[in-house]
């Protein structure tokens, strides 16, 4: 992954970029959004309206920009951010952000695993949407270090941020239920997410947790196995039986995997109705690669993200 | 067989509702009992209060008594007042143990058919298996849900009979999306509900209450909307009168503790304030100047920070220390002058008098509370007034779309009331 210079970005956007890349959400509703570019530094040219996408086209091809971006809001009047009328519901599962990273990469790098983690995360994400809140429009977009989920359904797309801040914490597990032993519903999502956060943990993250004791997080992480199963079962009690596990350990560690469940997803996007996303289709130029439309992200191949100029450098 | 206009006791927001309001005579030459229920409906304790026999007279007084209350408070209070609050927290009160009553006397149907006009609502099939359309609740989870709401209602297992039992056992489900109203209100918390495929699984004590949280809302947007209209029109004195005994009637321990929770009457909050204010906060250039720094800023700055009724004239006859005006309301009037281009006192020193001439001092700028009354305290402008003066000022926001402002203070009110829901409070 390396930066793309501005030839390549040129002969990206005048020999590669098609129009039929972009996802018919985005593509039937195009002259009600706001776009935005970055030139380099940032994605500050913000206001931009195009009535046709062959406007949009000339555009890219005449400026080639280092990044282009699209709201997720669909507006009256694009061009001056006026006469709001509904956003998509948008998930940010950033690789480079994980709260837990099994392969080891620090914060803000990337790698095959990572992006994988993402990718689950995205999908898992996703079918609590479908299953548990019955959204049927729903997008993933790979945008060149992780995944967007978008959800389109009216139901959701007039929310505002109180709702959306619910949601958040609903889809993330990030807030501890009434009753963890529920086989449906929310209780469900918690054990999961909590099950799979804990899957991840390392005992030097679980001495984090004020008051936890060597041996009881060296227990923990050898019985690990044991531990996620009876997250996921609902048996928290097998837990709270681990020697040295007072109620009070108990409830901060249950705090400690809520919190980093949270940080599965950029919170800030989802309830952000103006927020500006990496237009699928366009180059992610950081990294030289092409944000796009997954179809099925459980079989998601980052070689259709590759731009040919990219793919050449590799041969 | 009830009549088809009694829906109005359970949604006085219904057409049916609104036919009767509309076909009644102005308050002014309203009898004297419907203002007296109006005052009274606030502080109904006992069932037979809050029940109305199905005649028409009794369902019509309901509604007028209702309307005259709503109406009354927006006189003398402010949206999300610790009155406006009294009312709505009486009206859900009211709607919750009416739907309770019909329930119990065997109307079931006629409520749930008032509650689908506002939600989807199905029913749960209790048969070999308990199912949610084509979704099977386990059992446990069934018992779970219900033991849970005898639980949260404090209900003692000894307390438990054939009448508590039935309330208290999941029947419905509801669209969790219908719920949005309350989430956004911090009514209902998602991750409380147990939703399966896009429906919330709930008992009929549930449904009575977001159904009843669901009136309160309603009614709290209202006053709100009514608020702004007597802002603009002037207030009728019968309803001022009605609005005061209301007013009257908050208990003092709900008052010290709003006082110090959610009142905006205090210190001001600029990240409730609407984008106009926070425009003419930044500063702006030449052409608009005075209109942004001594009509909007001057007049909502004084007006979000006091919190007068609509009736008020006089800021002396709300505050009792000038150093509100001197030290909390002109400084960051000041500050935004500055940031106009050209900084505006500094081009026109005579505007920093003409600031307290707007909140109602004269031309001073020394003001003391004596001055309060020498010129008009100018109330905060309409949306569609700034929009002809000075359209630049005004880009409205997400939150001013959906909640169909039209005057910035009700913005202001609005959001420090839904945020102060959510457990911001000063």
């Amino acid at each position: 992954m390396r930066e793309a210079t501005p030839e390549e970005r040129k002969r990206f956007y005048t020999e590669e970029w098609s129009k039929h890349e972009l996802p018919d959400f985005i593509l039937h509703t195009l002259s009600l959004r706001e776009f935005g570019f970055d030139y380099g530094e940032g994605p500050s040219h913000r206001y931009n309206q195009f009535m046709t996408v062959e406007q949009l086209a000339d555009f890219l091809r005449n400026k080639a920009p280092y990044g282009a971006y699209a709201s997720v809001a669909l507006y009256e009047q694009p061009s001056m951010r006026k006469g709001w009328l509904k956003s998509e519901l948008v998930f940010d599962v950033d690789a480079k952000d994980l709260p837990l990273k099994s392969c080891g990469c620090s914060g803000g790098v990337v790698c095959e695993k990572c992006l994988d983690e993402a990718r689950r995360i995205a999908a898992m994400f996703a079918e609590t949407l479908r299953s548990d809140l019955d959204l049927r429009n729903i997008y993933f977009v790979y945008s060149g270090r992780g995944f967007h989920i978008r959800a389109t359904d009216d139901a959701v797309m007039t929310m505002e941020q109180t709702e959306r801040t619910q949601l958040v914490e609903y889809v993330t597990g990030g807030v501890i239920p009434t009753d963890v032993t529920m086989a449906l519903g929310y209780s469900r999502v918690f054990r999961e997410r909590i099950a799979q956060t804990f899957e991840r943990l390392s005992k030097e993250r679980l001495l984090e947790i004020h008051g936890m004791r060597k041996a009881l997080a060296q227990q923990l992480i050898e019985e690990k196995e044991k531990v996620v199963t009876a997250m996921r079962r609902g048996w928290l009690n097998e837990i709270q039986n681990f020697e040295g596990m007072g109620e009070k350990t108990f409830q901060l560690l249950l705090e400690f995997l809520t919190r980093l469940n949270a940080e599965l997803t950029d919170g800030k996007v989802t309830i952000d109705t103006k927020r500006i996303l990496r237009l699928p289709s366009s180059l992610h130029s950081g990294v030289s690669m092409k944000c796009i439309l997954v179809r099925d992200i459980e079989r998601f191949s980052i070689e259709n993200a590759i731009p040919k100029f990219a793919r050449e450098g590799i041969k | 067989m009830i009549a088809p206009e009694y829906v109005a006791i359970l949604d006085p927001f219904t057409k049916e509702a609104q036919e009767i309001a509309r076909a009644s005579p102005p308050f002014e030459s309203m009898p004297q009992e419907i203002a007296e229920q109006a005052i009274d409906r606030v502080q109904w304790k006992s069932s037979k209060e809050m029940l109305v026999d199905s005649s028409a007279g009794a369902v019509k007084a309901e509604i007028l008594s209702f309307y005259m209350m709503c109406q009354g408070i927006a006189a003398v209070s402010y949206p999300y007042s610790r009155e406006v609050r009294l009312v709505t927290n009486a009206t859900k009160e009211t709607i919750r143990y009416r739907m309770y009553d019909l329930f119990k006397r065997g109307h079931e149907d006629f409520c749930l058919d008032v509650v689908k006009r506002s939600f989807k609502l199905m029913r749960l099939e209790h048969g070999d298996k308990i199912k949610l359309g084509s979704v099977e609740i386990p059992r446990d989870d069934y018992f779970k849900l219900r033991d849970r709401q005898l639980a949260d209602a404090g209900i003692k297992e000894k307390e438990i009979d054939d009448r508590v039992l039935p309330q208290y056992v999941p029947k419905y489900a509801m669209r969790w999306s219908d719920l949005v109203l309350l989430l956004r209100h911090r009514r209902a918390e998602l991750a409380k509900l147990y939703i399966v495929n896009g429906w919330a699984v709930m008992t009929p004590h549930e449904l009575w209450n977001f159904f009843a949280d669901f009136v309160a809302v309603k009614t709290e947007e209202y006053i709100a909307s009514i608020y702004e209209r007597f802002s603009d029109t002037g207030t009728p004195t019968r309803l001022l009168q009605i609005g005061e005994k209301i007013a009257a009637l908050v208990p003092p321990e709900a008052e010290l503790r709003e006082r110090f929770m959610r009142v905006p009457r205090g210190r001001l909050r600029p990240e409730f304030f609407p984008p106009c204010a926070k425009k003419a906060f930044g500063g702006v250039g030449a052409g608009a100047r005075n209109y942004a720094i001594t009509v909007l800023l001057t007049s909502f700055l004084s007006y979000a920070r006091v919190s007068p009724p609509p009736a008020a004239t006089r800021m002396a006859d709300i505050i009792k220390d000038i150093s509100i005006v001197r030290d909390e309301i002109a400084p960051p009037i000041s500050e935004a002058a500055e940031r106009c281009n050209p900084p505006f006192f500094k081009d026109q020193p005579q505007e920093k008098a003409s600031v307290f001439y707007h909140m109602g001092f004269g031309m001073t700028t020394e003001p003391t509370l004596a001055d309060s009354g020498r010129s008009k305290w100018y109330r905060v402008p309409n949306c569609s007034k700034i929009q002809v003066a000075a359209p630049l000022l005004c880009e409205p926001d997400e939150f001013c779309r959906s909640r169909e402002i039209k005057n910035p203070l009700t913005y202001y009110y609005k959001r420090f009331g839904e945020q102060a829901r959510m457990g911001v409070g000063e």
